[in-house]
């Protein structure tokens, strides 16, 4: 198996490098990661945690093309590459192979301007991202999540590749509004054909329909959207569920940018923690899961920037609950051996309190060097992410140096992390 | 041709010198450079003196005149930036990175330092933004100039410049030279050269932009083509840059 999925891996790789030559004309970047990281780990069942440090090294590539194919029709695509050497990020773990390959197509879509500048029509595979936040996007409520496993030196939420849905789409543009809806079907197949369509696309679980109206008020943009989706009849999750979401967007004064954003969620289910000190959980369904950010970005004449948003996560935990969650981590980790579940990272990093705060400050230090600072807090605890980034940039090519570390003491969430501390070298090339 | 070109000069010279008023004349020296819907490939290169620091390659479209234009911008080269796109719509910018799907709104300081702050000089229309406070005579470069001194209309409070010093060619009403304030300090001087005639107008396809606290820093925005096309008024709006295919004006 490990052997067929590497060969086509690398097929599809090389078909995409052959292919650049001939197609100089299309947008290209390539990146190559590696990242010496920290971490405790737990090297067997029945064997204390313990302090590892290994390194990852990844090498990723996309190309994007656009051609107008005239009377108002264009396609577009963009297909992506990453091998891997370390490809669950935890060094116990025995790989399938010396490196694992994936590849995807990330967006195909035929694009017809029916009305031109006014109704618009998409047919195909698109990213669906209204969210105006960096830290957290609660208007992305379509996301599927950044591909691969390469680490996140920026702190923003989306990541540099990102697969779409497979579905249709018409804008209609008209004075200061515009109105759109997306609809993606639901999309399954058997196991053995997922062997060969994992190298191109993912399964899509359920019908999802998104509605939006984006209006341009004053100097304020604001957005409204709306999304259903259900597993259909006959499928586990036959029921229709709706989240709801709005934003702003606006200046304020000549140097700050504010935006706020709130989305509500039907029916989210957690695991939630019932008894800490005997590890028992339960799942609890939430009727409505709230999520806002609210945050600003101040920029002055010398191009020093600083970057503020707040995080409300509905479905995360607060006060005797959060306590339950933080010692049953802890009791799990000094638990050899134990099958209880990981509850804290259960919707990913820093996604277990209810109140985040993110800072980020960057500037230029010459023409081709900037430097950039960003911590990411769980203001509950408090405990966080903070990193240092430096860029180098030319015409064709970005060279980034950035180290990670996660802080806080061991009653707290990001003191909880499995991750100490993480550097990154990060090399780009663009065609 | 000179001699055509000679007597061209000086009927434009005399009607010059019968302009009624200093804004006719302001309105005179727009009028002859400024495009309806513009279409064009520019290129800008940021120097430190002699030595270029940067530059990028752009397509783009503009839709009305001054400080109340939308442009739509695309950038082609250099491989790290190209495939952005950018909406200027009065003082609010958005910029739409590739691959992404939301239009990142910046603020006017955010554009104010940078390149985009340099097409701002370039867009700015005397005539409509601007009142003549004074109007005199002056040599520059050994070239006779009617000198301009504009105070911003007060229904253009949105625009950047509150003051613009402007030197004109009085032989061609080519623009030469202008300062441009913000209040009374000086944040950019402009050197406008190589006018060419396209389509019926005298365009200048280079302008030097030197910002006035680094004298040593200076960009050239030079027009590599100019044409015409109109789009349509909805295409200079926001939800549009996701669905904008660019494609090279001719």
């Amino acid at each position: 198996m490990s052997r067929r999925r590497t060969t086509v891996g690398t097929a599809a790789l090389l078909a995409c490098l052959g292919a650049v030559p001939a197609l100089w004309a299309w947008e290209g970047q390539g990146m190559i990661d590696t990242v010496p990281t920290a971490a405790l780990v737990q090297p067997g069942p029945g064997q204390p945690w313990t302090q590892t440090e290994f390194t990852e090294l990844t090498a990723q590539g996309a190309l994007s093309d656009s051609q107008s194919l005239g009377s108002g029709l264009s396609l577009s695509g963009t297909a992506w590459a990453m091998a891997d050497s370390l490809p669950s990020g935890d060094p116990r773990v025995t790989p399938a192979s010396k490196v694992d390959l994936q590849t995807r197509l990330l967006e195909l879509k035929l694009s017809w301007e029916a009305i031109p500048g006014s109704l618009i029509w998409d047919v195909g595979k698109k990213v669906i991202h209204p969210s105006s936040g960096f830290f957290r996007t609660p208007l992305n409520v379509m996301s599927r999540g950044a591909l691969g496993n390469s680490a996140n030196i920026s702190g923003s939420a989306v990541g540099t590749w990102e697969e779409g849905w497979i579905g249709t789409e018409v804008t209609f543009l008209t004075g200061p509004a515009s109105f759109s809806n997306f609809f993606s079907p639901r999309l399954r197949w058997t196991g053995s054909t997922d062997q060969a369509l994992q190298y191109v696309t993912q399964q899509q679980p359920d019908f999802q329909d998104l509605a939006r109206v984006d209006l341009r008020l004053g100097e304020a943009d604001v957005r409204l959207l709306g999304l259903l989706s259900s597993g259909g009849p006959g499928s586990a999750d036959p029921d229709v569920l709706a989240t709801l979401g709005a934003g702003v967007d606006t200046n304020v004064g000549d140097a700050i940018t504010v935006r706020a954003e709130a989305s509500a969620a039907q029916s989210r289910t957690r695991l939630e923690v019932t008894d800490a000190a005997t590890l028992q959980t339960g799942t609890q369904t939430v009727s409505w899961a709230p999520s806002a950010l609210a945050g600003f970005t101040w920029t002055n004449a010398d191009q020093l920037s600083v970057m503020a948003e707040y995080w409300y996560n509905g479905l995360g935990l607060s006060g005797a609950a959060y306590t339950r969650l933080i010692d049953y981590t802890r009791t799990r980790r000094s638990t050899l051996g134990s099958p209880a579940p990981d509850v804290m990272d259960q919707f990913g990093t820093l996604t277990a309190a209810q109140h985040y705060g993110f800072v980020r400050v960057s500037g230029k230090i010459d023409d081709s060097l900037s430097a950039a600072a960003w911590t990411a807090m769980n203001l509950q605890d408090p405990s966080g992410l903070s990193a240092v980034v430096l860029t180098l940039t030319h015409d064709a090519w970005t060279v980034n140096a950035s180290a990670m570390d996660a802080w806080g003491s061991t009653r707290t969430e990001a003191g909880l992390l499995p991750m100490l501390w993480r550097i990154d070298l990060q090399v780009s090339l663009f065609l | 041709m000179r001699t055509i070109r000679s007597i061209l000069l000086f009927f434009l010279a005399a009607a010059a010198a019968h302009a009624a008023t200093p804004e006719e004349l302001l309105a005179q020296v727009d009028a002859q450079r400024t495009v309806p819907n513009l279409s064009f490939v520019m290129t800008i290169t940021s120097m430190d003196g002699e030595k270029a620091l940067d530059y990028n390659t752009l397509w783009g479209y503009v839709q009305g005149v001054g400080s109340a234009n939308r442009s739509l911008l695309s950038f082609v080269d250099p491989a790290s930036v190209k495939g952005r796109k950018m909406l200027m719509d009065g003082n609010i910018v958005y910029l739409l990175f590739p691959r992404t799907t939301n239009p990142i709104r910046l603020s006017p300081l955010q554009v104010l330092t940078g390149q985009a702050s340099n097409g701002d000089v370039v867009r700015t229309a005397f005539a409509a933004d601007y009142d003549v406070a004074s109007l005199t005579d002056a040599t520059r470069d050994g070239v006779d100039c009617w000198q301009f001194s504009l105070a911003l209309k007060p229904s253009r409070k949105d625009s950047y410049y509150a003051r613009v010093g402007l030197w004109v060619e009085k032989a061609t009403l080519h623009p030469v030279y202008a300062e441009f304030f913000s209040g009374d300090r000086m944040l950019k001087k402009a050197v406008y050269r190589d006018f060419r005639a396209a389509m019926g107008k005298q365009i200048p396809f280079l302008v030097d932009i030197t910002d006035a606290d680094s004298p040593n820093k200076h960009t050239t925005m030079a027009f590599v083509s100019v044409s015409q096309k109109s789009l349509p008024d909805t295409a200079f709006r926001r939800d549009y840059l996701p669905s904008w295919m660019p494609e090279q004006p001719r």
